[in-house]
């Protein structure tokens, strides 16, 4: 039970990695504010059947990462609870694969809104409240695309290269407050959010690894675990690949 | 799904370095989280003999001390045998054993070039080949070596030492390709300025320096470098090869 009594956030929980990171940090033993964007009857019954199974509290918090007021009201109902909020998981993310030369602007600065200008919001939300506990950890899940730059992922990729950069800043701002700050590069992840990609681009990539296999959300959420762990607690300001071997 | 509890139960693992510093943590770590240990160092001391045997009951796992010099390949080609011939599979290999030989580039000889050289990457070269064909066998592994962040930033007055903690850089993505289809994953650790033996004798404006640039601007204990060589030796990280890990408080 490496999170043991952890108040922990996490975005985009409904499904994919965020799905489970939930289940594995409530495994672990964390309370959890599971963001989604609606609530549905699954998603409730998710985190009721999580809350029972692992003997841990779950508080599903529903908003829309693009609507600021939503978020700030988000942010605002999580801090003012008096927990202390131990680590924030900005996992929710959206992709948009296409040459860079049929992309539009508007893809651009959709893109960039939800993968970006809302996690960075969110997060100075949050790290106000992590500043006066004196003590945190974010875990930004980023991407290799962000690192390595592929073709057909230039805005995806460029979201995620903002993300590393600013957690890279956040980490040597922050690090005075005892809070620590990294980032997770999954590299190709086995979720809804590769089926716009090809099979043949799908299977390249996974030629690439060393590995040889794709990536399953267990993979990420356990080094989002050890991440949100004091096991890590010398770790910061760092991305840690987790592709295969790419 | 179930809660981490012990990291690496029931597995075999192979340390070197055990008798101080990060290799000491790492024994005591892999040994409270489930781990049988060959505990490598360079000579036995009734300290060690004592703590290892004491370590095993606690834990209720085996430890077998090895002692063995990273100067003399005949005696890493002994200690490899014995370890071949318990018949048992080893499932980790944490290379932590190194020196270092701190000099100016102009005031440092090839002798002392060469020496580094020998025990921090061509012994970890020798001794990874044996253990390796253990894994192989047995399609599964994962083998941690440790660089340091010298090795990336580089390091006034610690040419010979930066050099060969780079090479294991190299070695580590090289190697994770070439095993990578035996089940087998490998990564190295960067630490950063750890409390041990080895920093205690850097000069005051290199540590000061350092801090000053850590994001958490303190050193880091042995414990905290031992935590993250477990978390790659465990099936935690199974899906992370190749990679070089700072654990550095943020320095770079």
């Amino acid at each position: 039970m490496l999170l043991k009594d952890k108040n922990i956030i996490i975005t985009g929980c409904a499904r994919g990695i965020g799905n489970i990171i939930l289940e594995t940090f409530a495994a672990n033993g964390a309370n959890i504010w599971a963001c989604a964007r609606t609530k549905t009857d699954a998603f409730e019954a998710r985190a009721y059947d999580l809350s029972g199974k692992y003997e841990v509290e779950i508080w599903p918090v529903y908003f829309d990462l693009a609507d600021h007021d939503q978020l700030k009201n988000a942010a605002k109902s999580i801090t003012s609870s008096k927990r202390t909020v131990d680590v924030l998981v900005n996992n929710a993310g959206i992709t948009f694969n296409a040459v860079f030369l049929m992309t539009p602007m508007t893809k651009v600065q959709e893109v960039f809104d939800v993968n970006f200008f809302s996690p960075f919001l969110f997060t100075q939300y949050i790290a106000k409240t992590m500043i006066r506990q004196k003590k945190g950890s974010i875990i930004n899940i980023a991407s290799s695309a962000g690192i390595d730059g592929n073709a057909g992922r230039s805005v995806y990729g460029a979201s995620k290269a903002a993300v590393i950069c600013t957690t890279k800043a956040m980490a040597a701002e922050l690090g005075e407050f005892g809070i620590r700050a990294n980032a997770i590069a999954p590299g190709i992840t086995q979720t809804t959010m590769i089926t716009s990609m090809t099979d043949k681009v799908i299977q390249d990539t996974i030629l690439q690894t060393d590995m040889k296999r794709i990536g399953n959300p267990l993979d990420i959420a356990n080094t989002a675990l050890f991440l949100a762990s004091d096991k890590s607690s010398y770790i910061t300001g760092q991305v840690l690949r987790v592709d295969g071997g790419m | 799904m179930e809660g981490q509890e012990l990291l690496v139960q029931g597995k075999n693992a192979v340390i070197t370095g055990c008798l101080k510093g990060i290799g000491r943590s790492t024994l005591d770590l892999f040994a409270r989280n489930g781990a049988n240990v060959w505990a490598c160092c360079q000579y036995e001391t009734p300290e060690f003999l004592a703590y290892t045997k004491e370590l095993a009951a606690a834990n209720n796992v085996w430890i077998t001390p090895l002692y063995f010099d990273f100067l003399d390949p005949e005696q890493i080609k002994t200690a490899a045998h014995a370890i071949r011939d318990t018949k048992q599979p080893v499932d980790i290999l944490v290379n932590i054993a190194g020196m270092t030989q701190d000099a100016l580039f102009h005031m440092t000889t090839m002798d002392q070039m060469k020496k580094v050289f020998e025990v921090n990457f061509f012994s970890q070269m020798l001794l990874t080949q044996y253990i390796t064909r253990n894994m192989v066998r047995h399609k599964s592994g994962s083998v941690i070596n440790i660089s340091s962040i010298s090795a990336i930033d580089g390091n006034p007055g610690q040419l010979s030492y930066t050099a060969s903690k780079a090479a294991i850089i190299g070695a580590t993505k090289t190697l994770s390709a070439e095993l990578a289809a035996s089940g087998i994953r490998v990564n190295a650790i960067a630490p950063g300025v750890i409390k041990t033996d080895m920093t205690e004798k850097m000069p005051g404006e290199t540590m000061a320096q350092l801090m000053a640039k850590s994001d958490l601007k303190r050193m880091g204990s042995p414990e905290e470098v031992a935590e993250v060589i477990l978390f790659l030796a465990s099936d935690l990280s199974s899906y992370i090869t190749g990679q070089v890990i700072r654990v550095d408080g943020g320095i770079g």
